[in-house]
């Protein structure tokens, strides 16, 4: 693995309950790359996600993910690797029983943080990073879609992960406000992390173009040019 | 506006964890009545077998010296619960009033021999001790004869025994039912925060750190719950005392104290296994597996 490269899947071959979904996946995404996964509903565009974050495990191939060989990965480490992988969901996954400040407390406590003022500290940062920081205090449910993926993304940034994965973060919001995200991930992939996102949305990558894989006939492809992508078939 | 929503939503949450506080209280409650019941049961088949006793009649020529020797002996034994000598003179008095009719003057001699009572201990209660005692007692060459009843002694055993199993079955059977119950209700609370738990693993907290925050809430939910089945079978002590006061008569404080204590170590236990058991269930699942 090259040093700056930080996702290496070779000749992987990715089954979910026996069936197989991808054969010869073969790629590596180096720090700081801006990555789409696009492709038709049902191509496997989540299950290579999925892979990535070890909840789909790895039996065929190899697979490393920020040094996490993913074909030998313990069940006791796979909570290691996600700390260095900030996942970002459609459906935001926020713990709704609890502020939005609580929410980010519970990620850094999870993961071994016990300095309060350093906490707090943190908390603040990763809000200000993503323009919410007098928003603290809200439930979940108080706070629009835009602003519940923003929190999902500053969740995902506590850590300083390497990787952010981010699983079609735009699909349940407006235009005007997936722009805003998508922006908020562009930057992100500025500091030097790897930006995965897989996503239906076509005009935010016309618009924000990165380096396209394309799930398709179970297989990954990567698109060289944006021309090279059929936009109306992928919306079929 | 901030502390109201989190008002609500802390009371939204609060209700959920009362009813299964409650659900598992009234189990814990009907748990507290059956250990009661068994205890009793035991206690009044005890009450009656210490009531199963024989007779030791003595030979006409006993000193009451040798007749106090072998009540000592017997006194001495661990199967006897108490002894009673009845001289000859008592014997035929106690008949006589009985009778009504004075047989001895009738007769013109005491046929009746001096003998010894013996009331049993419970657990000795049966033919098979009887039978030994017997063969013992006969080795007295100032014994003439040992007398019980063997049918009634049978009869007795038979039925306690047939009571206890009863019992114990249908106790068995509830306890059953109780652990079912409660494992139920743990399970279908922990169901409902599945997909937090998948959220909580996603993040990259470990399965220890995410079971515990919910092992120490099954404790603490555990002590209300048993908290509430104590004050409940306190409130039930009081009203059968007020009612049946005889009956509490025969429960004793300390066996009280144990039952509260059972239902507290029962209450925290099977909350804190039934807790551990279901988190681990939905940390091993997939999120895909989670909607089924």
């Amino acid at each position: 693995m090259a040093l700056d490269t930080i996702i290496e899947i070779a000749n992987a071959s990715l089954y979910q309950d026996e069936q197989l979904i991808l054969s010869d996946v073969s790629f590596t995404i180096g720090k700081g790359e801006f990555v789409y996964i696009i492709g038709k509903v049902g191509s496997g565009k989540s299950s290579l996600i999925k892979t990535i974050t070890a909840e789909i495990e790895l039996t065929e191939g190899d697979g490393i993910v920020a040094d996490f060989n993913l074909r030998t990965i313990k069940l006791s480490q796979i909570p290691y690797l996600r700390r260095k992988i900030g996942i970002v969901f459609q459906d935001f996954q926020l713990l709704p029983d609890r502020t939005i400040s609580d929410n980010l407390l519970f990620v850094l406590k999870a993961t071994g943080w016990n300095n309060k003022s350093e906490i707090e500290q943190r908390i603040k940062d990763a809000l200000e990073k993503v323009g919410l920081q007098n928003k603290d205090h809200k439930m979940p449910h108080q706070l629009s879609g835009g602003e519940q993926q923003r929190v999902v993304i500053a969740r995902a940034l506590l850590n300083d992960p390497e990787i952010i994965l981010a699983d079609e973060p735009t699909g349940n919001l407006d235009p005007e406000t997936s722009e805003e995200i998508m922006r908020l991930l562009h930057d992100i992939s500025l500091t030097g992390r790897a930006v995965v996102m897989a996503t239906h949305n076509y005009s935010l990558l016309k618009k924000f173009p990165g380096r396209t894989f394309k799930c398709e006939k179970g297989k990954v492809i990567e698109t060289e040019q944006m021309s090279e992508i059929d936009f109306e078939s992928l919306m079929e | 506006m901030k502390n109201t929503e989190r008002k609500v939503t802390r009371r939204r949450l609060r209700s959920t964890s009362l009813s299964s506080i409650i659900s598992i209280s009234l189990v814990l409650f009907m748990l507290g009545v059956i250990g009661i019941l068994v205890f009793n049961a035991k206690k009044l088949s005890d009450f009656v077998k210490e009531n199963i006793g024989f007779s030791i009649f003595l030979q006409d020529d006993i000193r009451e010296v040798d007749a106090n020797f072998i009540r000592k002996t017997l006194d001495a034994s661990s199967f006897v619960r108490y002894t009673e000598y009845i001289s000859k003179e008592r014997a035929a008095k106690e008949l006589k009033d009985q009778l009504g009719e004075d047989f001895i003057s009738f007769l013109g001699y005491n046929p009746l021999s001096s003998s010894i009572d013996v009331r049993m201990k419970a657990d000795y209660a049966n033919q098979d001790s009887i039978n030994k005692i017997e063969t013992f007692l006969l080795q007295f060459k100032q014994v003439k004869e040992v007398h019980y009843q063997k049918s009634v002694v049978n009869l007795i055993n038979e039925n306690v025994s047939k009571i206890s199993l009863v019992i114990i079955a249908f106790s068995s059977l509830l306890l059953f039912i109780a652990l079912v119950l409660i494992n139920n209700t743990i399970r279908l609370t922990v169901y409902s925060r599945r997909f937090i738990i998948n959220t909580m693993k996603l993040v990259g907290a470990t399965w220890g750190f995410i079971r515990k925050p919910f092992l120490i809430k099954s404790i603490i939910h555990g002590l209300y719950a048993s908290l509430i089945a104590i004050i409940m079978l306190s409130g039930l002590f009081y009203f059968v005392k007020n009612e049946f006061g005889d009956l509490v008569d025969i429960i004793d404080y300390q066996f009280i104290i144990i039952i509260f204590g059972v239902v507290i170590i029962f209450g925290v236990l099977i909350n804190l296994i039934s807790t551990y058991f279901a988190v681990n269930k939905f940390l091993r699942l997939k999120a895909d597996e989670l909607y089924y």
